[in-house]
């Protein structure tokens, strides 16, 4: 074959990034991650990159070197990639040349552009693989889950209590800093992989929010609600799941950009654009994996006190819920009847039930038949 | 074991690796013969029914060959995906059987 013939710069890159999808995948540790992406960016031939990708299991592209095709063939290849761009990254990575292959293929002589109903039958395609359970790990998609969120939990708190402290208080940076302190240690833990200890700092967070205030009536702990939701929350995904270790795993840099963009859009006061952010991502969360509907479903649960505003926001205005006068964004969550309880909690609930649902049904799917080995 | 039944294209697809190993277009070209040009898959359709085959493990990657400098990739059947088959096969033929003889009284009585 052509073992021999060299690789360019974009053929390493391809490589590494292969490698790391591996590694998200949970077929290498971190320390063969970096000695394998460091071999591949130094390999100067097709070999030296096949041997670093040699025992991790297909389907993973042979890497070849493609000769050039001639300009009218190149017009048509060029109108199939553009519609192949709808597909997941990780997914082209792998299937991109053969299923161009394929179309070029399949294109009767003398075809310059794709076609309608082609790029339809495309588009549609990237939706179903985007819907589609990915290979996994073995783990169930719950888990992971918790896991992702023993990460992002902690992230989206801090962010969410920065910016209300330097609302709050904008001229004391000092003030800002004391309150932000706890917050930031359970961040700092979390990321460092330190399970055990997050976990201690999560009861231990918990239990001075319970019963600083001294005496731990209901009333005192529903006015903390949205501090002890996601804090219980956060609780159990670090002592239920693999932990923060397999959450970073999963998680990416572009997810974390995403995550504090959408707390900085939750916690800043224009609802309606914070509102279309969070559904925008929440949906592309959704749509992505079953991973992605749980992660989901936590992420609603954790936000159960606000579950009023949402209602608010969406259902307010066309059936004349209003928010009750006095009612800020650290309420209480049990006050003034159930005229409006029912509604405000109602509406999210269903959503709740309805992706918990999905989810199931995609995770049970998913494991029906073991995956060949 | 009693799963949903199987979508024709999806059928089809198993059908036709039942053959032995095949690539994409292998794959569109047999149902086509298969199906006696009745179904026409794309190619968007096929990866799509071919990803989900492969995540519920009916379907596996044979081998990758470069034909004329385009990555051509090979799928088979497993086992499981031979017993999925089988199943679905039997399903119809009791069904079909079952049909079969109740239209023929139908046309006796008629």
């Amino acid at each position: 074959m052509d073992d021999h013939f060299r690789t360019s710069d974009a053929d390493r890159d391809r490589a590494a990034a292969l490698l790391r999808d591996h590694f998200a995948a949970g077929h290498l540790t971190p320390e063969e991650l970096d000695a394998r992406v460091a071999a591949a960016l130094n390999a100067k031939t097709f070999g030296g990159l096949r041997c670093v990708l040699a025992d991790l299991p297909v389907p993973a592209p042979v890497l070849q070197y493609v000769s050039r095709m001639p300009p009218e063939a190149g017009r048509l290849e060029r109108g199939y990639r553009r519609l192949l761009f709808f597909y997941p990254a990780r997914y082209r990575r792998v299937h991109e040349e053969e299923m161009l292959a394929v179309l070029v293929t399949a294109a009767p002589e003398g075809k310059r552009r794709p076609g309608i109903a082609e790029a339809a039958d495309l588009i549609w395609g990237a939706l179903r693989v985007r819907c589609q359970p990915s290979h996994n790990s073995g783990e169930p998609a719950w888990r992971d889950a918790l896991a992702v969120m023993s990460v992002i939990l902690p992230v989206i708190m801090l962010v969410v209590f920065a910016v209300q402290e330097t609302r709050i208080s904008p001229s004391a940076p000092l003030w800002v800093l004391k309150e932000v302190a706890a917050p930031s240690a359970l961040v700092a833990l979390v990321l460092l992989r330190l399970r055990r200890l997050a976990t201690l700092a999560a009861v231990a967070m918990f239990l001075w929010v319970a019963f600083r205030s001294g005496d731990s009536t209901l009333l005192w702990a529903t006015w903390n609600a949205h501090l002890l939701v996601p804090l219980s929350l956060e609780i159990v995904a670090l002592a239920a799941s693999p932990g923060p270790r397999r959450g970073l795993q999963i998680l990416t840099w572009k997810h974390g950009a995403l995550v504090v963009i959408a707390a900085l859009a939750v916690s800043t006061a224009w609802y309606p654009v914070g509102l279309i952010v969070i559904a925008v991502i929440g949906a592309a969360m959704a749509l992505a994996s079953s991973l992605g509907r749980w992660l989901l479903m936590l992420l609603a649960i954790a936000a159960i006190p606000a579950w009023p505003f949402f209602t608010a926001f969406t259902l307010g205005p066309p059936l004349e819920i209003y928010l009750p006068y006095g009612w800020g964004f650290i309420g209480p969550v049990l006050p003034y009847g159930l005229g409006f309880i029912g509604p405000a909690y109602l509406l999210p609930a269903a959503l709740l039930a309805v992706f918990a649902m999905a989810a199931r049904r995609e995770s049970r799917r998913s494991f029906q038949f073991p995956p060949a080995s | 074991m009693t799963e949903l039944s199987l979508r024709e294209p999806t059928f089809l697809i198993l059908t036709a690796l039942a053959a032995g190993a095949q690539h994409g277009y292998g794959i569109m070209t047999d149902v086509a013969e298969i199906s006696g040009g009745r179904v026409r898959l794309r190619a968007g359709t096929l990866y799509a029914a071919l990803n989900r085959l492969a995540t519920e493990g009916l379907v596996e990657v044979d081998r990758e060959e470069i034909v004329d400098a385009r990555l051509r990739r090979y799928y088979r059947l497993t086992p499981p995906g031979a017993q999925r088959l089988e199943a679905e096969v039997e399903r119809m033929r009791s069904n079909t059987t079952v049909a079969a003889r109740r239209l023929r009284l139908l046309g006796r009585t008629a």
